[in-house]
């Protein structure tokens, strides 16, 4: 079977991804409430009572796992339910 | 640039999601026509490399992050519409199982990053695009007007929500937000955005040119 080569560039980046690590910095706008708290005095009632429904994989990390190994398991999920998405999306729209 | 939940006022939520509501449905009309058996790898890998390439976080001065998108590499292959989806459904990804950007900015992020950075791609590359740097200025334009739309729809957060002069929901008017988050994604994440569009495009030609060869001659 020949393998189509776009899922080397895939793959490739996937190794790569711990590099995405080496950041600190937050994005701009995606602060702590420590941020707001020190900026302003306070935080914004809206941001401070936001649903605190916690992700199963919050920030790409993964409980138990360190962080390297943990942004490695994040990245095949999202990768593995990109393409489980478009394969069902296919699947429904073909019928 | 993903938008947390409570940054924007419960209003600017309703009217984000009736923006998109109908845009996701006419995308998702052209993704029908759009998706099989021939296109489906490419696509989906596409999507694919969206979302692993946004956990590439860049540092920048001034003590913040960002990363490049992939929206436009989707859009100069498939259409804006198909570029529009395809982000939305990485983005859904990434609030319901990673928390990264909210619920309820969902509707909001997809506009911003999916809407307007596959349409601007697709606007500024059919212009130049016998142009060698097509490629690169698709990919800038692209980060850089999903910038704008999150500048705008944040920095007029504290005129329509706040009570006594403090505000309830993303605290910094518009001129804070147009220079931090336009200014940085013209100095740096469009150009991050560029070069992965340029580069991208590139390698894809070498490893599959079926795929590129719709593009002209500047592979």
């Amino acid at each position: 079977m020949k393998i189509n080569k776009i899922y080397y560039l895939v793959f490739g980046l996937i190794v790569l991804v711990p590099l995405g690590l080496l950041s600190e910095n937050p994005a701009w706008g995606e602060w702590d409430m420590e941020y707001y708290e020190q900026k302003l005095g306070f935080v914004p009632d809206g941001i401070a009572n936001a649903s605190g429904t916690t992700p199963p994989l919050p920030d790409y990390s993964v409980p138990f796992l360190g962080e390297v190994s943990g942004y490695y398991l994040s990245a095949i999920v999202g990768v593995l339910l990109v393409f489980g998405i478009f394969y069902v999306l296919k699947k429904a729209i073909k019928r | 640039m993903h938008i947390p939940d409570g940054y924007i006022s419960p209003a600017s939520v309703v009217a984000s999601y009736m923006v998109a509501l109908p845009l996701w449905f006419i995308a998702f009309n052209k993704l029908k026509a759009k998706l099989d058996e021939e296109t489906l790898p490419l696509l989906s890998s596409l999507s694919a490399l969206s979302f692993v390439i946004m956990m590439f976080n860049i540092p920048i001065p001034g003590g913040t992050s960002g990363h490049a998108l992939g929206v436009a590499l989707i859009a100069l292959l498939f259409g804006p519409w198909i570029g529009f989806l395809s982000l939305s459904i990485v983005l859904f990804i990434q609030a319901i199982i990673f928390g990264d950007g909210g619920i309820s900015t969902f509707a909001l992020n997809s506009l911003a990053m999916g809407f307007a950075g596959a349409f601007s791609a697709s606007f500024v590359f059919e212009r130049l695009k016998n142009k060698s740097y097509s490629y690169f200025a698709a990919g800038w334009m692209s980060a850089v007007a999903s910038s704008v739309v999150v500048a705008l729809v944040l920095g007029i957060q504290p005129y329509i929500g706040s009570v006594d002069g403090k505000p309830l929901y993303f605290p910094f008017d518009l001129s804070v937000t147009l220079p931090a988050l336009v200014g940085s994604h013209m100095v740096f994440f469009g150009v991050v955005e560029g070069i992965f569009t340029k580069i991208a495009i590139k390698v894809l030609g070498k490893l599959e040119p079926k795929y590129t060869k719709n593009l002209g001659a500047n592979v």
